[in-house]
């Protein structure tokens, strides 16, 4: 049987089976981010960014309390999820941590900087929508792909509060909350779930 | 003139150490799926298994049990929002047989000519 056809039908059935094997794969990869985390952030988002026109000086309390606790919250979300779907990553947690908490972290030393009286109010503000789209943007190209028209239209956004006057935070925050909401309507629409990058 | 022995033109003897160096219980394309997929994530769940490979619960179930008894996966039942979950992970052995058999498998595919 060596060298003859035997072995030939076997490799090239090893192939098949590795294909196969390679289609479960990406399968199990396909992004399925809860839906509850895009709501939570359009909400946290769209009622923060409007803070900013109503009531500049409840708007750092509002992050200081909502963006940690937004974030624990979504932490706990995507474990839920996770053990729902039955597909658990120690790997896959951490890259989302990793890259949340960077973001978060970044905009906290920009906080810190804006406190030691480097940053006026209105420029930490856009400093952090900045920070805030290019998380967003980051987040589309390695981790779930319909993050990255999020990021561009929170950095439309940005160049539009430089040029736009009246109720701009508003519509930042209205802006960002949409984009959230019609990512999840996508992604329901998809099947539950996207393309990961 | 004899065709030159080699990696990439293996005779019948280093064809016949490369087959033996398949892992017959990884042959199957479902077991070895199985155990690929464990290799990308911590924990799977036997309905998480069966939504992926598309089999039904008694052949999955029998695979799953011939890859237990052989030592390459271990399972964990839970509970998971009252219901009961059975978690399947690699073992050390799972994840060495793997790497050995598809390092024969790459043998086979780039030794054969077609």
């Amino acid at each position: 049987m060596t060298g003859g056809g035997n072995d030939t039908s076997r490799a090239h059935r090893a192939e098949e089976d590795l294909g196969y094997v390679r289609d479960l794969v990406a399968r199990s990869e396909r992004d399925d981010t809860p839906r509850a985390i895009w709501y939570l952030w359009a909400a946290i988002g769209g009622i923060g960014f409007a803070l900013i026109d109503f009531r500049p000086d409840s708007v750092g309390l509002f992050w200081l309390v909502a963006a940690p606790l937004g974030f624990l919250a979504s932490v706990w979300l995507g474990w839920r999820h996770a053990r729902k779907l039955g597909q658990e990553s120690r790997r896959e947690g951490r890259t989302h941590m990793l890259h949340w908490g960077g973001m978060g972290g970044a905009i906290a030393l920009l906080v810190f900087f804006a406190a030691r009286g480097h940053l006026t109010g209105e420029e930490i503000a856009q400093a952090i929508l900045l920070v805030v789209a290019l998380g967003y943007f980051l987040a589309g190209v390695h981790l779930t792909r319909p993050l990255l028209w999020v990021g561009l239209v929170l950095a439309g956004s940005f160049l539009a509060v430089e040029f736009v006057g009246g109720y701009v935070w508003t519509m930042v925050g209205a802006v960002m909350a949409l984009a959230l909401l019609v990512t999840a309507h996508v992604q329901d629409e998809a099947g539950g779930a996207a393309a990961r990058p | 003139m004899a065709p030159r022995r080699g990696p990439e033109n293996p005779g019948p003897e280093e064809v016949l150490a490369r087959l033996d160096a398949i892992d017959r219980l990884l042959e199957h394309r479902v077991r070895l799926a199985i155990v690929v997929l464990l290799t990308r994530y911590d924990r799977l769940s036997f309905s998480r298994l069966k939504e992926l490979t598309g089999e039904s619960d008694g052949s999955l179930g029998a695979h799953l049990h011939r890859l237990e008894d052989e030592g390459y996966v271990a399972v964990k039942k839970e509970f998971v929002d009252r219901k009961p979950v059975s978690w399947y992970r690699l073992t050390t052995n799972g994840r060495q047989s793997l790497t050995a058999h598809l390092e024969a498998l790459g043998g086979l595919i780039g030794g054969v000519e077609p």
